[in-house]
């Protein structure tokens, strides 16, 4: 199988991390590469926030107070949907139901797009305010946390077009669906982290 | 009817607890239990979508690990963060 030639091909790790030991690796090794890495980076981001809010802390009560909380509520409603709806793709991709799997795809497809309309108002609301990258430290990482967000969001989306059109070409069942797995791993990977940064941004003052 | 499935049921939990997260933070300061309610809300969130739609939950174990070891680290910073 695909999926297992790609796993077992990276004879890197220690015996104990191989799937014979620890348990079979969702999706694949290189998407799991991908992730820990964007882990990493999401990690120094929040390692900058606390350490900003340390030097900084009345930058940090008083803004998030100006942000548009409602659209930062939204759209943390919208990303657990997706996840739902990536989740849901998958059961049924397992199932062989490749109709019903392509269907929540689009759904996820749509939520993605959806924040991304959302976050996209959200910086212009922002910008009406006077509210910029260089208005105080807070919104520096404000800006930066949600806007390098907001390029994962974008991206993956276009990856769930090319997973549709994958998966309408054949290249998934029940027995073989380690591409699309990764691309689900990855999606949650997504949301994971604006479950991290909505509290951060908008709840903490 | 169709029964609500487990993976709807933490969805609309998710969801509850995302708008209790907002209710608290809009209507208390950040207090040392506003952060730790906080907090303890973020790893649940985090570690359910990880088991439940990462479905990490009975594959590799170290992957598991990694993934809610992140959501202890960070949530535990928010705790501490409140000490400042």
């Amino acid at each position: 199988m695909k999926n297992n030639s790609i796993n077992s091909s990276l004879g890197i790790f220690p015996k104990s991390w191989t799937e014979e030991h620890a348990g079979r690796i969702p999706g694949n090794i290189p998407i799991w590469v991908g992730i820990l890495s964007e882990l990493t980076e999401f990690g120094i981001f929040f390692a900058a926030y606390f350490i900003a809010k340390f030097y900084y802390p009345d930058v940090f009560i008083e803004g998030p107070q100006n942000l548009h909380t409602s659209l930062g509520v939204t759209n943390t409603i919208v990303l657990l949907t997706s996840s739902y709806f990536m989740a849901k793709a998958m059961s049924f991709i397992r199932l062989d139901n490749k109709i019903k799997c392509e269907r929540y795809l689009w759904l996820a497809f749509l939520c993605g797009c959806l924040y991304l309309i959302i976050k996209t108002w959200e910086f212009y609301w922002n910008n009406l305010q006077g509210l910029g990258p260089s208005t105080s430290e807070f919104f520096t990482v404000y800006y930066y946390m949600t806007f390098n967000h907001f390029l994962h969001v974008g991206w993956a989306s276009c990856a769930i077009l090319w997973v549709i059109f994958r998966l309408r070409s054949g290249a998934y069942s029940a027995k073989e669906s380690s591409g699309l797995e990764a691309l689900a791993v990855y999606w949650h990977m997504i949301d994971l982290m604006w479950i991290l940064i909505f509290p951060l941004l908008y709840v903490l003052r | 009817m169709k029964a609500i499935g487990k993976l709807e049921y933490y969805l609309f939990a998710l969801i509850g607890i995302t708008l209790f997260n907002t209710f608290l933070g809009e209507q208390f300061a950040s207090t040392a239990l506003v952060n730790i309610l906080i907090a303890l809300t973020v790893i649940y969130k985090g570690f359910v979508v990880i088991d439940h739609f990462m479905e990490l939950k009975g594959t590799n174990k170290n992957l598991r690990f990694l993934m809610r070891l992140y959501f202890i680290i960070f949530p535990m910073m928010i705790i501490i963060s409140a000490f400042y």
